[in-house]
Protein backbone atom coordinates (compact mmCIF):
# COMPACT_ATOMS: atom_id res chain seq x y z
CA UNK A 1 0.00 0.00 0.00
CA UNK A 2 2.42 2.40 0.96
CA UNK A 3 5.16 1.73 -2.05
CA UNK A 4 2.63 2.95 -4.07
CA UNK A 5 1.17 5.73 -2.22
CA UNK A 6 5.03 6.83 -2.44
CA UNK A 7 5.31 6.01 -6.14
CA UNK A 8 2.27 8.34 -6.64
CA UNK A 9 3.26 11.37 -4.38
CA UNK A 10 6.85 10.94 -6.38
CA UNK A 11 5.41 10.74 -9.60
CA UNK A 12 3.07 13.90 -8.96
CA UNK A 13 6.26 15.63 -7.29
CA UNK A 14 7.94 15.18 -10.17
CA UNK A 15 5.42 16.50 -12.42
CA UNK A 16 4.78 19.16 -10.46
CA UNK A 17 8.18 20.60 -10.46
CA UNK A 18 8.25 19.97 -14.07
CA UNK A 19 5.30 21.83 -15.20
CA UNK A 20 6.37 24.65 -12.84
CA UNK A 21 9.55 24.97 -14.74
CA UNK A 22 7.87 24.68 -18.17
CA UNK A 23 5.36 27.12 -16.93
CA UNK A 24 8.01 30.02 -16.18
CA UNK A 25 9.46 29.82 -19.81
CA UNK A 26 6.32 29.18 -21.83
CA UNK A 27 4.14 31.50 -19.79
CA UNK A 28 6.41 33.89 -19.26
CA UNK A 29 7.30 34.47 -22.94
CA UNK A 30 3.62 34.46 -23.91
CA UNK A 31 2.48 36.62 -21.43
CA UNK A 32 5.03 39.30 -21.97
CA UNK A 33 3.79 39.41 -25.45
CA UNK A 34 0.08 40.00 -24.18
CA UNK A 35 1.19 43.05 -21.62
CA UNK A 36 2.88 44.40 -24.86
CA UNK A 37 -0.76 44.05 -26.82
CA UNK A 38 -2.68 44.93 -23.72
CA UNK A 39 -0.71 48.18 -23.23
CA UNK A 40 -0.90 48.83 -27.00
CA UNK A 41 -4.56 48.47 -26.81
CA UNK A 42 -4.98 50.36 -23.83
CA UNK A 43 -2.97 53.25 -24.89
CA UNK A 44 -4.49 53.93 -28.20
CA UNK A 45 -5.59 57.17 -28.59
CA UNK A 46 -9.13 56.24 -29.99
CA UNK A 47 -10.38 53.54 -27.83
CA UNK A 48 -13.98 53.89 -26.37
CA UNK A 49 -14.38 54.92 -23.00
CA UNK A 50 -14.37 51.87 -20.32
CA UNK A 51 -17.44 52.28 -18.65
CA UNK A 52 -19.03 50.97 -22.52
CA UNK A 53 -17.23 47.75 -22.82
CA UNK B 1 20.98 32.70 7.77
CA UNK B 2 23.31 36.18 6.74
CA UNK B 3 22.08 37.33 3.56
CA UNK B 4 25.05 38.36 1.89
CA UNK B 5 25.72 41.59 -0.72
CA UNK B 6 24.48 39.38 -3.72
CA UNK B 7 21.43 38.34 -1.81
CA UNK B 8 20.06 41.81 -1.02
CA UNK B 9 21.19 42.69 -4.64
CA UNK B 10 18.60 40.57 -5.93
CA UNK B 11 16.27 41.57 -3.93
CA UNK B 12 16.38 45.40 -4.29
CA UNK B 13 16.23 44.86 -7.98
CA UNK B 14 13.35 42.59 -7.85
CA UNK B 15 11.50 45.23 -5.40
CA UNK B 16 12.43 48.25 -7.56
CA UNK B 17 11.45 46.20 -11.04
CA UNK B 18 7.77 45.50 -9.29
CA UNK B 19 7.62 49.25 -8.10
CA UNK B 20 8.22 50.79 -11.56
CA UNK B 21 6.21 48.09 -13.67
CA UNK B 22 3.19 48.53 -11.14
CA UNK B 23 3.56 52.61 -11.54
CA UNK B 24 4.41 52.54 -15.50
CA UNK B 25 0.60 50.59 -15.49
CA UNK B 26 -0.80 54.03 -14.00
CA UNK B 27 -1.13 55.93 -17.01
CA UNK B 28 -3.51 53.53 -18.59
CA UNK B 29 -6.05 54.04 -15.88
CA UNK B 30 -9.17 55.96 -17.36
CA UNK B 31 -12.07 54.64 -15.41
CA UNK B 32 -13.38 52.33 -12.42
CA UNK B 33 -13.38 49.25 -15.40
CA UNK B 34 -9.59 49.52 -16.24
CA UNK B 35 -8.64 49.91 -12.59
CA UNK B 36 -11.24 46.92 -11.74
CA UNK B 37 -11.05 44.17 -14.58
CA UNK B 38 -8.35 45.77 -16.67
CA UNK B 39 -10.58 47.31 -19.06
CA UNK B 40 -11.85 42.98 -19.74
CA UNK B 41 -8.60 43.12 -21.98
CA UNK B 42 -6.70 40.03 -19.88
CA UNK B 43 -5.59 36.87 -23.09
CA UNK B 44 -4.48 33.55 -21.45
CA UNK B 45 -1.46 33.32 -20.34
CA UNK B 46 -1.20 36.70 -18.71
CA UNK B 47 -4.52 35.47 -16.95
CA UNK B 48 -2.64 32.00 -16.06
CA UNK B 49 0.24 34.03 -14.69
CA UNK B 50 -1.83 36.26 -12.41
CA UNK B 51 -4.20 33.89 -11.58
CA UNK B 52 -1.16 31.28 -10.27
CA UNK B 53 0.44 34.53 -8.70
CA UNK B 54 -2.65 35.68 -6.71
CA UNK B 55 -3.48 32.38 -5.43
CA UNK B 56 0.10 31.22 -4.55
CA UNK B 57 0.85 33.68 -1.42
CA UNK B 58 3.86 33.17 1.44
CA UNK B 59 0.51 32.95 3.10
CA UNK B 60 -0.11 30.02 1.11
CA UNK B 61 3.13 28.09 1.09
CA UNK B 62 3.26 28.70 4.98
CA UNK B 63 -0.44 26.92 5.79
CA UNK B 64 0.42 24.35 2.89
CA UNK B 65 3.97 23.44 4.56
CA UNK B 66 2.54 23.11 7.66
CA UNK B 67 -0.03 20.65 6.55
CA UNK B 68 3.56 18.79 4.98
CA UNK B 69 5.03 18.92 8.31
CA UNK B 70 1.93 17.81 10.45
CA UNK B 71 0.72 15.07 7.74
CA UNK B 72 3.23 14.16 5.41
CA UNK B 73 2.72 13.67 1.68
CA UNK B 74 -0.84 13.24 1.95
CA UNK B 75 -1.44 17.11 2.99
CA UNK B 76 -1.23 17.43 -0.17
CA UNK B 77 -4.74 15.71 -1.41
CA UNK B 78 -6.29 18.94 -0.96
CA UNK B 79 -4.44 20.34 -3.71
CA UNK B 80 -5.08 17.25 -6.06
CA UNK B 81 -8.65 17.75 -5.61
CA UNK B 82 -8.31 21.04 -6.14
CA UNK B 83 -6.74 20.56 -9.74
CA UNK B 84 -9.42 17.93 -10.71
CA UNK B 85 -12.48 20.70 -9.31
CA UNK B 86 -10.79 23.54 -11.51
CA UNK B 87 -10.35 21.25 -14.50
CA UNK B 88 -13.54 20.28 -14.26
CA UNK B 89 -15.03 23.96 -14.12
CA UNK B 90 -12.68 25.33 -16.65
CA UNK B 91 -13.77 22.63 -19.08
CA UNK B 92 -18.01 22.45 -18.21
CA UNK B 93 -18.09 26.70 -17.55
CA UNK B 94 -20.09 25.43 -14.87
CA UNK B 95 -20.91 29.68 -13.14
CA UNK B 96 -17.55 30.64 -14.55
CA UNK B 97 -19.02 31.25 -18.30
CA UNK B 98 -22.73 32.81 -17.19
CA UNK B 99 -20.81 34.87 -14.75
CA UNK B 100 -18.44 36.37 -17.47
CA UNK B 101 -20.98 36.45 -20.04
CA UNK B 102 -23.33 38.46 -17.41
CA UNK B 103 -20.92 41.52 -17.82
CA UNK B 104 -20.57 42.27 -13.91
CA UNK B 105 -17.51 43.61 -12.43
CA UNK B 106 -17.70 41.76 -8.69
CA UNK B 107 -20.04 38.83 -8.18
CA UNK B 108 -23.11 40.61 -5.87
CA UNK B 109 -23.24 42.98 -8.89
CA UNK B 110 -24.92 39.54 -10.50
CA UNK B 111 -27.46 39.32 -7.35
CA UNK B 112 -29.31 42.71 -8.18
CA UNK B 113 -30.14 41.87 -11.83
CA UNK B 114 -31.27 38.33 -10.36
CA UNK B 115 -32.44 39.02 -7.38
CA UNK B 116 -32.77 42.49 -5.80
CA UNK B 117 -30.71 45.22 -4.64
CA UNK B 118 -31.19 44.25 -1.15
CA UNK B 119 -29.60 40.53 -1.61
CA UNK B 120 -26.66 42.45 -3.92
CA UNK B 121 -25.89 44.78 -0.75
CA UNK B 122 -26.30 42.16 1.68
CA UNK B 123 -23.92 39.58 -0.06
CA UNK B 124 -21.45 41.98 -0.70
CA UNK B 125 -21.31 42.72 2.89
CA UNK B 126 -20.43 39.17 3.37
CA UNK B 127 -18.38 38.73 0.39
CA UNK B 128 -16.24 42.02 2.35
CA UNK B 129 -16.95 40.62 5.77
CA UNK B 130 -15.34 36.91 5.22
CA UNK B 131 -12.61 38.21 2.40
CA UNK B 132 -10.75 40.69 5.05
CA UNK B 133 -10.86 38.24 7.89
CA UNK B 134 -9.50 35.74 5.33
CA UNK B 135 -6.79 37.77 4.37
CA UNK B 136 -5.91 39.17 7.97
CA UNK B 137 -3.11 36.74 8.58
CA UNK B 138 -1.26 37.36 5.60
CA UNK B 139 0.65 39.65 7.07
CA UNK B 140 1.58 38.03 10.31
CA UNK B 141 2.50 34.36 8.47
CA UNK B 142 4.58 35.84 6.11
CA UNK B 143 6.81 38.05 8.37
CA UNK B 144 6.95 34.60 10.27
CA UNK B 145 8.80 33.37 7.32
CA UNK B 146 10.91 35.93 6.96
CA UNK B 147 11.79 36.28 10.57
CA UNK B 148 12.62 32.33 10.80
CA UNK B 149 14.51 31.97 7.35
CA UNK B 150 16.63 34.57 6.97
CA UNK B 151 17.00 35.40 10.74
CA UNK B 152 15.03 38.86 11.08
CA UNK B 153 14.71 39.80 15.02
CA UNK B 154 11.47 39.46 15.80
CA UNK B 155 10.74 43.00 16.66
CA UNK B 156 11.49 43.94 12.70
CA UNK B 157 8.72 41.80 11.40
CA UNK B 158 5.89 44.43 11.77
CA UNK B 159 8.03 46.81 10.14
CA UNK B 160 9.34 44.94 7.56
CA UNK B 161 5.93 43.77 6.74
CA UNK B 162 4.68 47.44 6.89
CA UNK B 163 7.45 48.73 4.73
CA UNK B 164 5.72 45.79 2.12
CA UNK B 165 2.95 46.88 2.13
CA UNK B 166 3.07 49.95 1.73
CA UNK B 167 5.35 49.07 -1.34
CA UNK B 168 2.52 46.81 -2.65
CA UNK B 169 -0.09 49.76 -1.35
CA UNK B 170 1.39 52.52 -3.74
CA UNK B 171 1.56 50.56 -7.31
CA UNK B 172 -1.91 49.10 -6.09
CA UNK B 173 -3.69 52.31 -5.19
CA UNK B 174 -2.50 53.92 -8.61
CA UNK B 175 -2.75 51.31 -11.25
CA UNK B 176 -5.65 48.81 -10.09
CA UNK B 177 -5.59 46.01 -11.95
CA UNK B 178 -3.95 46.58 -14.39
CA UNK B 179 -0.82 47.44 -12.06
CA UNK B 180 -1.76 44.37 -10.35
CA UNK B 181 -1.49 42.20 -13.55
CA UNK B 182 1.84 43.16 -14.88
CA UNK B 183 3.46 43.23 -11.56
CA UNK B 184 1.84 39.14 -10.82
CA UNK B 185 3.55 38.47 -14.14
CA UNK B 186 6.66 39.70 -12.77
CA UNK B 187 6.06 37.90 -9.53
CA UNK B 188 4.81 34.79 -11.01
CA UNK B 189 8.28 34.40 -13.09
CA UNK B 190 10.81 35.10 -10.01
CA UNK B 191 8.18 33.15 -7.47
CA UNK B 192 8.12 29.97 -10.04
CA UNK B 193 12.00 29.88 -10.85
CA UNK B 194 12.18 30.41 -6.63
CA UNK B 195 10.22 27.51 -6.05
CA UNK B 196 11.45 25.09 -8.53
CA UNK B 197 15.03 25.80 -7.09
CA UNK B 198 13.89 25.51 -3.45
CA UNK B 199 12.36 22.77 -3.96
CA UNK B 200 15.23 20.64 -5.97
CA UNK B 201 17.63 21.78 -3.55
CA UNK B 202 15.17 20.17 -0.71
CA UNK B 203 15.53 17.03 -2.50
CA UNK B 204 18.80 17.08 -3.05
CA UNK B 205 20.25 17.69 0.71
CA UNK B 206 17.23 15.36 1.98
CA UNK B 207 17.36 12.36 -0.43
CA UNK B 208 13.72 10.88 -1.88
CA UNK B 209 14.80 7.67 -0.14
CA UNK B 210 15.73 9.10 3.45
CA UNK B 211 12.87 11.74 3.05
CA UNK B 212 10.02 8.75 2.40
CA UNK B 213 12.14 6.24 5.21
CA UNK B 214 12.28 9.58 7.40
CA UNK B 215 8.25 10.09 7.21
CA UNK B 216 7.68 6.31 7.50
CA UNK B 217 9.86 6.26 10.63
CA UNK B 218 8.02 9.71 12.16
CA UNK B 219 4.84 8.26 11.34
CA UNK B 220 5.72 5.03 13.54
CA UNK B 221 7.40 7.00 16.53
CA UNK B 222 4.14 9.62 16.93
CA UNK B 223 6.10 12.19 15.19
CA UNK B 224 3.52 13.00 12.95
CA UNK B 225 -0.65 14.23 12.93
CA UNK B 226 -1.64 11.81 10.10
CA UNK B 227 -0.59 9.16 7.87
CA UNK B 228 1.97 10.12 5.62
CA UNK B 229 0.68 9.04 2.37
CA UNK B 230 -2.75 8.14 2.97
CA UNK B 231 -5.07 11.19 2.90
CA UNK B 232 -7.81 8.30 3.43
CA UNK B 233 -6.16 7.13 6.85
CA UNK B 234 -8.46 7.40 10.05
CA UNK B 235 -5.62 9.32 11.35
CA UNK B 236 -5.46 11.98 8.24
CA UNK B 237 -8.15 14.10 6.62
CA UNK B 238 -10.74 10.94 6.25
CA UNK B 239 -13.16 10.64 3.74
CA UNK B 240 -15.61 13.31 5.83
CA UNK B 241 -13.09 16.21 5.39
CA UNK B 242 -12.16 14.94 1.71
CA UNK B 243 -15.49 15.50 0.72
CA UNK B 244 -16.25 18.30 2.25
CA UNK B 245 -13.03 19.76 0.00
CA UNK B 246 -14.61 18.53 -3.28
CA UNK B 247 -17.90 20.99 -2.44
CA UNK B 248 -15.29 23.69 -0.97
CA UNK B 249 -13.12 23.69 -3.41
CA UNK B 250 -15.60 23.83 -5.92
CA UNK B 251 -17.37 27.02 -4.11
CA UNK B 252 -13.61 28.32 -4.09
CA UNK B 253 -12.92 28.27 -7.77
CA UNK B 254 -16.57 29.53 -8.85
CA UNK B 255 -17.01 32.59 -5.93
CA UNK B 256 -14.10 33.14 -4.27
CA UNK B 257 -13.71 37.35 -5.89
CA UNK B 258 -10.11 37.46 -6.46
CA UNK B 259 -9.97 34.35 -8.84
CA UNK B 260 -13.79 35.47 -10.31
CA UNK B 261 -11.92 38.70 -10.34
CA UNK B 262 -9.16 37.15 -13.17
CA UNK B 263 -12.81 35.33 -14.68
CA UNK B 264 -14.22 39.02 -15.18
CA UNK B 265 -11.14 40.32 -16.45
CA UNK B 266 -10.69 37.70 -19.38
CA UNK B 267 -11.64 38.67 -22.95
CA UNK B 268 -14.72 36.57 -22.83
CA UNK B 269 -15.86 33.41 -21.72
CA UNK B 270 -13.56 30.88 -23.71
CA UNK B 271 -10.19 33.14 -22.71
CA UNK B 272 -11.70 32.67 -18.78
CA UNK B 273 -12.11 29.08 -19.07
CA UNK B 274 -8.53 28.11 -21.46
CA UNK B 275 -7.37 29.70 -18.11
CA UNK B 276 -8.88 27.67 -15.77
CA UNK B 277 -7.90 24.43 -17.39
CA UNK B 278 -4.32 25.53 -18.02
CA UNK B 279 -4.07 26.46 -14.50
CA UNK B 280 -5.55 23.33 -12.83
CA UNK B 281 -2.41 21.36 -12.82
CA UNK B 282 -0.66 24.22 -11.03
CA UNK B 283 -2.69 23.84 -7.81
CA UNK B 284 -1.22 20.45 -6.84
CA UNK B 285 1.88 22.02 -6.65
CA UNK B 286 0.46 24.70 -4.55
CA UNK B 287 0.14 22.31 -1.89
CA UNK B 288 3.05 19.51 -2.82
CA UNK B 289 5.92 21.64 -3.46
CA UNK B 290 5.75 23.87 -0.08
CA UNK B 291 4.05 20.59 1.91
CA UNK B 292 7.63 18.50 0.38
CA UNK B 293 9.21 21.65 2.28
CA UNK B 294 7.27 20.47 5.47
CA UNK B 295 7.64 17.23 5.38
CA UNK B 296 11.25 17.32 4.48
CA UNK B 297 11.45 20.16 7.62
CA UNK B 298 9.59 17.60 10.14
CA UNK B 299 12.55 14.26 9.06
CA UNK B 300 15.30 16.67 9.45
CA UNK B 301 14.31 18.41 12.59
CA UNK B 302 13.32 14.51 13.41
CA UNK B 303 16.98 13.67 12.96
CA UNK B 304 18.14 16.52 15.29
CA UNK B 305 16.13 15.41 18.11
CA UNK B 306 12.64 17.04 17.81
CA UNK B 307 11.94 20.77 16.95
CA UNK B 308 13.93 22.99 19.19
CA UNK B 309 12.17 25.50 21.53
CA UNK B 310 10.04 28.47 20.15
CA UNK B 311 9.68 26.60 17.06
CA UNK B 312 6.26 25.23 15.57
CA UNK B 313 4.99 23.20 12.93
CA UNK B 314 4.21 26.48 11.13
CA UNK B 315 7.64 27.82 11.58
CA UNK B 316 9.27 24.59 11.07
CA UNK B 317 10.05 24.99 7.33
CA UNK B 318 11.17 28.84 6.99
CA UNK B 319 13.59 27.77 9.87
CA UNK B 320 14.68 25.02 8.03
CA UNK B 321 15.17 26.48 4.99
CA UNK B 322 17.13 28.88 6.49
CA UNK B 323 19.98 26.77 7.94
CA UNK B 324 19.90 23.83 4.58
CA UNK B 325 20.13 26.00 2.05
CA UNK B 326 23.64 27.11 0.65
CA UNK B 327 24.11 31.05 0.72
CA UNK B 328 24.20 32.77 -2.19
CA UNK B 329 21.01 31.18 -3.17
CA UNK B 330 18.81 32.85 -0.72
CA UNK B 331 18.19 35.93 -2.06
CA UNK B 332 16.42 33.84 -4.50
CA UNK B 333 14.85 32.20 -2.47
CA UNK B 334 13.35 35.43 -0.23
CA UNK B 335 12.45 37.21 -3.25
CA UNK B 336 10.48 34.59 -4.91
CA UNK B 337 8.37 34.63 -1.34
CA UNK B 338 8.24 38.47 -1.40
CA UNK B 339 6.97 37.73 -4.75
CA UNK B 340 4.29 35.41 -3.63
CA UNK B 341 3.25 37.80 -0.45
CA UNK B 342 3.22 40.83 -2.57
CA UNK B 343 1.05 39.49 -5.76
CA UNK B 344 -1.62 38.07 -3.18
CA UNK B 345 -1.81 41.52 -0.79
CA UNK B 346 -2.28 43.47 -4.00
CA UNK B 347 -5.16 41.25 -5.97
CA UNK B 348 -6.83 40.84 -2.28
CA UNK B 349 -6.87 44.47 -1.44
CA UNK B 350 -8.47 45.50 -5.21
CA UNK B 351 -10.85 42.99 -5.24
CA UNK B 352 -12.13 43.77 -1.50
CA UNK B 353 -11.95 47.39 -2.49
CA UNK B 354 -13.74 46.70 -5.71
CA UNK B 355 -16.34 45.33 -3.66
CA UNK B 356 -17.18 47.55 -1.07
CA UNK B 357 -17.08 50.33 -3.35
CA UNK B 358 -19.11 48.30 -6.30
CA UNK B 359 -21.59 46.33 -4.29
CA UNK B 360 -21.99 48.52 -1.00
CA UNK B 361 -21.21 52.37 -1.53
CA UNK B 362 -22.30 52.40 -4.80
CA UNK B 363 -25.61 51.30 -4.10
CA UNK B 364 -26.69 53.89 -1.60
CA UNK B 365 -25.25 56.98 -3.62
CA UNK B 366 -28.28 58.57 -4.56
CA UNK B 367 -26.18 60.72 -6.93
CA UNK B 368 -23.91 58.44 -9.10
CA UNK B 369 -19.70 60.14 -8.39
CA UNK B 370 -18.46 61.19 -11.60
CA UNK B 371 -15.52 58.88 -12.47
CA UNK B 372 -12.86 60.59 -11.56
CA UNK B 373 -14.63 60.61 -7.68
CA UNK B 374 -15.27 56.34 -8.31
CA UNK B 375 -11.56 56.21 -9.13
CA UNK B 376 -10.69 58.40 -6.29
CA UNK B 377 -12.95 56.31 -3.94
CA UNK B 378 -11.96 52.58 -4.78
CA UNK B 379 -8.11 53.88 -4.09
CA UNK B 380 -8.84 55.81 -0.93
CA UNK B 381 -10.55 51.82 -0.01
CA UNK B 382 -7.80 50.07 -1.13
CA UNK B 383 -5.70 51.97 1.54
CA UNK B 384 -8.22 51.49 4.25
CA UNK B 385 -8.04 47.75 3.78
CA UNK B 386 -4.25 48.65 4.30
CA UNK B 387 -4.68 49.80 7.37
CA UNK B 388 -7.02 47.45 8.67
CA UNK B 389 -4.62 44.54 7.27
CA UNK B 390 -1.90 46.51 9.22
CA UNK B 391 -4.10 46.34 12.89
CA UNK B 392 -6.08 43.47 12.18
CA UNK B 393 -2.91 41.35 11.29
CA UNK B 394 -1.10 41.99 14.48
CA UNK B 395 -3.76 41.22 17.41
CA UNK B 396 -5.49 38.64 16.16
CA UNK B 397 -4.40 34.60 17.70
CA UNK B 398 -5.19 31.92 15.35
CA UNK B 399 -8.00 29.11 17.22
CA UNK B 400 -6.34 26.27 15.39
CA UNK B 401 -3.83 25.50 12.64
CA UNK B 402 -3.99 28.25 9.52
CA UNK B 403 -5.49 26.05 6.82
CA UNK B 404 -8.43 25.63 9.01
CA UNK B 405 -9.32 29.44 9.85
CA UNK B 406 -8.50 30.36 6.03
CA UNK B 407 -11.40 27.44 5.41
CA UNK B 408 -13.82 28.55 8.12
CA UNK B 409 -13.13 32.22 7.16
CA UNK B 410 -13.51 32.03 3.43
CA UNK B 411 -16.41 29.91 4.28
CA UNK B 412 -18.59 32.49 5.90
CA UNK B 413 -19.30 33.80 2.33
CA UNK B 414 -18.27 30.82 0.72
CA UNK B 415 -21.40 28.14 1.52
CA UNK B 416 -23.84 31.37 0.85
CA UNK B 417 -22.63 32.90 -1.98
CA UNK B 418 -22.09 29.45 -4.02
CA UNK B 419 -25.68 28.59 -3.00
CA UNK B 420 -26.27 32.29 -4.55
CA UNK B 421 -25.12 31.58 -7.76
CA UNK B 422 -25.85 28.28 -8.38
CA UNK B 423 -29.64 28.81 -7.82
CA UNK B 424 -29.82 32.07 -9.43
CA UNK B 425 -28.12 30.51 -12.43
CA UNK B 426 -29.55 27.47 -12.87
CA UNK B 427 -32.52 27.22 -11.03
CA UNK B 428 -35.75 29.65 -12.06
CA UNK B 429 -37.45 28.94 -8.85
CA UNK B 430 -34.74 30.91 -6.72
CA UNK B 431 -35.76 34.08 -5.35
CA UNK B 432 -34.88 36.86 -3.15
CA UNK B 433 -36.36 35.40 0.12
CA UNK B 434 -34.37 32.39 -0.35
CA UNK B 435 -31.01 34.53 -0.99
CA UNK B 436 -31.70 36.09 1.65
CA UNK B 437 -32.41 33.05 4.06
CA UNK B 438 -29.13 31.11 2.45
CA UNK B 439 -26.78 34.35 3.27
CA UNK B 440 -27.62 34.78 7.02
CA UNK B 441 -28.06 31.07 7.45
CA UNK B 442 -24.76 29.94 5.05
CA UNK B 443 -23.09 32.45 7.82
CA UNK B 444 -23.86 30.35 11.16
CA UNK B 445 -21.22 27.60 11.06
CA UNK B 446 -18.24 29.60 10.20
CA UNK B 447 -19.04 32.16 12.64
CA UNK B 448 -19.98 29.72 15.52
CA UNK B 449 -16.04 27.92 14.96
CA UNK B 450 -14.75 31.33 15.16
CA UNK B 451 -15.99 32.45 18.14
CA UNK B 452 -16.45 29.69 19.91
CA UNK B 453 -13.67 27.18 18.58
CA UNK B 454 -11.42 27.65 20.71
CA UNK B 455 -13.97 26.62 23.52
CA UNK B 456 -15.94 24.27 21.97
CA UNK B 457 -14.09 21.38 20.18
CA UNK B 458 -15.98 22.52 16.69
CA UNK B 459 -14.79 20.20 13.76
CA UNK B 460 -13.61 22.14 10.91
CA UNK B 461 -15.49 20.24 8.54
CA UNK B 462 -18.32 20.19 10.53
CA UNK B 463 -18.39 24.13 10.79
CA UNK B 464 -17.59 24.05 7.29
CA UNK B 465 -20.00 21.41 6.19
CA UNK B 466 -22.68 22.79 7.97
CA UNK B 467 -22.77 26.14 6.92
CA UNK B 468 -23.51 24.64 3.24
CA UNK B 469 -26.25 22.45 4.07
CA UNK B 470 -27.80 25.45 6.42
CA UNK B 471 -27.33 27.90 3.26
CA UNK B 472 -28.61 25.45 0.66
CA UNK B 473 -31.64 24.66 3.23
CA UNK B 474 -32.17 28.17 3.47
CA UNK B 475 -32.38 28.56 -0.57
CA UNK B 476 -34.70 26.11 -1.17
CA UNK B 477 -36.95 26.33 1.51
CA UNK B 478 -36.95 30.18 1.55
CA UNK B 479 -37.44 30.10 -2.20
CA UNK B 480 -40.65 27.35 -1.82
CA UNK B 481 -42.46 29.24 0.69
CA UNK B 482 -42.83 32.95 -0.80
CA UNK B 483 -44.39 33.44 -3.90
CA UNK B 484 -42.78 32.78 -7.21
CA UNK B 485 -41.73 36.03 -9.56
CA UNK B 486 -39.96 36.64 -12.88
CA UNK B 487 -36.72 36.38 -13.33
CA UNK B 488 -35.11 39.77 -13.02
CA UNK B 489 -32.50 39.53 -15.70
Amino acid sequence: MNTALVALWGLLLGASILWYGFLVFHVGWKAGREIRDLTATLGAADRPPPERR
Amino acid sequence: MKLTLLDWSIILVYLAGCLAAGLWMRRFVRGVQDFAVAGREMDVNLGIASLAATELGLVTIMYTAQLGYEKGFAGAAIGVIMWLVMWFVGRTGFVIGPLRASGIMTIPELFEKRFSPRVRWLAGLFVVLGGLLNMGIFLRLGGEFLVHAIGLPPGALEWTMTALLGLVLLYTALGGMLSVLVTDYLQFLVMGVGIVVTSVLVLVQIGWTPLTAGLEAAWGAGQLKGHPYNPLHESSFGWGYLLWQFVFQLAVVTTWQTQISRVLSARNADTARTMYRRTAFYFVGRFLLPGLWGAAACVWFAAQGGLPEGLTSLTAMPHFLGVVLPAGLIGLVVAAMLAAEMSTDSGYMLTWATVIYNDLVAPCLKRPLTPPAQLRLTRALVVAIAVFLLFYGLWYELPGNAWDYLAVTGNIYLASVFTLLVAGLYWPRANATGAVAALVLGAVGPVAFLVLGQRLAIAPEVAGASSFTLAALGMVVGSLLSPARPVRS
